[in-house]
């Protein structure tokens, strides 16, 4: 039968697009992300209070809370493959590397619907003024990607152990803390009104070492 | 139906084995099939029958030995082999949020199929579970199951099909469809087949035998 | 037999000559014995890291089980050498500047390179095939490897820094009186060696548990 030109590109976009659909038929994930993001900044804010003037504490709490957003839903698009057992359906129609970059990019938007609601409810329970856009949200991006490309490597690993995704915070807390701490600084830069260029650079090196580390391991990911 | 050239493949295994733990596994086996034609992969159970076609659709790596899938001269990469091979085992799963069709629509996308639903309806079509297309997996029956199984390895027109079980939970319409299939898809390729079922066993009209330490070829 | 004597007088009496020859450096004072435990440690921790990351690459371009021997015992006493890093630094830290824990970069380091083990033993328990095990924990280790060095370079620029040498050298300061260097170089090449002393063990002991697996599943 005729085929497409590159079916790399082609499975990527499959592979995608399947993400989205059945998330959307179940929202399983979505719901559960929500309402643990959702809690999460509920209790930061009834335990802190107004945070009106620190930059430090504002950056620090609101990673936080995208830090265990994400450690709440990020491992979901593999956990949901191996516990539904369509592994073997995946790997046949598409190479390692292609499902890994669908997921990849699923989890991306997938963080990116959870800042949407996130980030602009988190700092009006802080009572802190909105920061100037570019800085913030050059950090909120670049932080995001290096996050969610650090997450899937992880959770595609984490999602073939016993437990599934029980361990997932654990194992992927080494990987993610240097997001954590440039996203954080970066923040605070911006909410103080600097450029955070250093923070920004670091973010998207880190982003693209992983994105890099995935490339190569990609192969190994679910071979038998 | 689409004209589709009989192709020029051949697939040669030497010395192949896998070892899951020690003493379970496919013992080593070595063969040389070219198409057209249809084998059956026989032996006890535990002999490795499923693990063969595993290696085969390239979804495992044997511990041991060597395989070449090879079209015209030439082998095939992974790449290669995942849009030639058809697959079917009873430990294929389908997506419960997707429908029959989406599911093979999705298969047959990400396969770099150029026309997606129509390959999913042509697929559906020869298994006869175009009424059901629509239907969402778990709503399906085992039996209809195993015939969208049938209908995913037949996806795009294989040139080498693998059936794990494939007269698995069929009724006579079933049966009857797996084999026109099969009688249709050996003039065009090699059709791999692999079951304890004398009904199973019956599509081919050669055998391999695995057993416990070596191969017999019995034509 | 005799090199482990050996080895055991070697470090025996550096340790003593660390006590009683070698003088104290002034700003230190008596803490000054710290750093030959201390340092050693942490060079220790990061050899072994390096030793297990190395052989997790090469079990995944090799896939021979041995790399995946080297990578976990080199892991396990990699973390041994670590805590001993962590609470001696810890203890000088206290002597020193007042508080047991400042996160200050080195400490950040050292602690981070804990999580790293922590988390790469804990993989590796949570699977109980052990070709899966070693690959999966082989990729983690690739992966732990790219965040070292942002570490390393991020930490320090971002923390001020309260500890006395702020790049990681593990030859420690400078200038150091001679006979403390003597000592402490010697104490340096002490602890290696008993690192791959303690890694041979934890390999034999290995390659023991695979032989006897493989025998009482062969009966």
């Amino acid at each position: 039968m005729p085929t497409k030109g590159s079916s790399s590109g082609a499975a990527v976009w499959a592979v995608f697009r399947k993400e989205c659909r059945t998330e959307w038929r179940t929202r399983y994930g979505w719901n559960s992300a929500l309402l643990f993001a959702l809690a999460t900044l509920i209790s930061v804010s009834f335990a802190v209070g107004r945070l009106t003037g620190r930059s430090d504490l504002l950056s620090a709490l609101l990673w936080i809370v995208l830090l265990f957003a994400a450690l709440a839903s990020l491992a979901h698009a593999f956990v949901r493959e191996v516990e539904g057992d369509t592994m073997t359906l995946l790997r046949l129609v598409a190479s390692p590397l292609a499902i890994a970059s669908g997921k990849l990019l699923f989890n991306l938007l997938f963080l990116v619907l959870l800042e949407l609601i996130a980030v602009p409810l988190y700092f009006v329970l802080m009572s802190a003024p909105a920061p100037p856009a570019g800085p913030f949200l050059g950090v909120l991006a670049l932080g995001s990607l290096a996050l969610a490309a650090s997450a899937t490597l992880v959770g595609a690993l984490i999602a073939q152990t016993r437990g599934r995704g029980a361990l997932f915070a654990g194992v992927s807390l080494p990987v993610l803390l240097p997001v954590l701490a440039a996203a954080v600084s970066g923040t605070r830069q911006a909410l103080d009104g600097g450029d955070a260029m250093m923070e920004m650079r670091l973010l998207a090196a880190y982003g693209a070492a992983m994105i890099a580390a995935g490339l190569l391991l990609a192969d190994h990911l679910w071979e038998e | 139906m689409s004209e589709r050239a009989a192709a020029a493949l051949a697939l040669e295994a030497q010395g192949l084995a896998h070892r899951y733990a020690p003493g379970r596994g496919l013992e080593a086996v070595g063969f040389t099939l070219t198409a057209p034609g249809a084998v059956a992969i026989v032996g006890a159970n535990g002999a490795g029958k499923s693990t063969l076609l595993r290696i085969v659709a390239g979804l495992l790596r044997p511990s041991q030995g060597q395989l070449r899938v090879s079209e015209n001269g030439r082998d095939l990469d992974a790449a290669a082999r995942r849009q030639s091979v058809g697959f079917a085992s009873p430990d294929l799963h389908f997506y419960d949020e997707l429908s029959a069709a989406e599911n093979l629509e999705f298969a047959a996308a990400a396969r770099g199929l150029a026309d997606p639903p129509a390959a999913a309806r042509e697929a559906l079509a020869r298994v006869g579970l175009e009424a059901r297309a629509r239907d969402r997996v778990p709503a399906l029956s085992s039996g209809m199951r195993q015939r969208l199984r049938l209908a995913f390895a037949l996806l795009g027109g294989p040139r080498l099909l693998l059936i794990d079980e494939p007269g698995s939970h069929l009724d006579d319409g079933g049966r009857a469809a797996l084999r026109a299939i099969v009688e249709e898809e050996r003039r065009h390729g090699l059709v791999l087949v692999a079951g304890n079922e004398e009904g199973d066993r019956s599509l081919a009209d050669q055998r391999i035998e695995l057993r416990g330490g070596g191969l017999g070829r019995l034509s | 037999m005799l090199s482990r004597g050996l080895l055991f007088v070697w470090i025996a009496a550096w340790l003593v000559a660390a006590f009683t020859w070698a003088p104290l450096v002034p700003v230190l004072g008596e803490t000054t014995r710290v750093l030959y435990f201390h340092i050693p440690a942490a060079w220790v921790t990061v050899v072994a890291l390096g030793w297990s990351m190395v052989h997790s690459v090469l079990f995944l371009v090799r896939r021979r089980m041995e790399h995946d021997d080297h990578a976990a015992a080199a892991a396990e006493l990699g973390l041994l050498f670590c805590v001993v890093a962590t609470i001696s630094g810890s203890l000088w830290a206290k002597a020193m500047w007042g508080a047991y824990w400042n996160w200050d970069p080195r400490e950040t380091s050292i602690f981070f390179l804990l999580l790293i083990y922590f988390a790469y033993l804990a993989l590796r328990s949570a699977v109980d095939e052990p070709q899966r095990r070693a690959r999966l924990s082989a990729i983690y280790s690739v992966i732990a490897f790219v965040t070292v060095p942002f570490l390393i370079f991020v930490v320090p620029r971002l923390y001020f820094s309260l500890h006395p040498d702020p790049i990681i050298n593990p030859r420690g300061k400078v200038d150091m009186d001679p006979r403390i260097r003597i000592a402490f170089f010697a104490l340096l090449v002490g602890f290696t060696v008993v690192f791959f002393w303690l890694l041979s063990l934890r390999l034999r002991l290995a390659r023991i548990e695979r032989r006897r697996l493989e025998a009482s599943a062969a009966r």
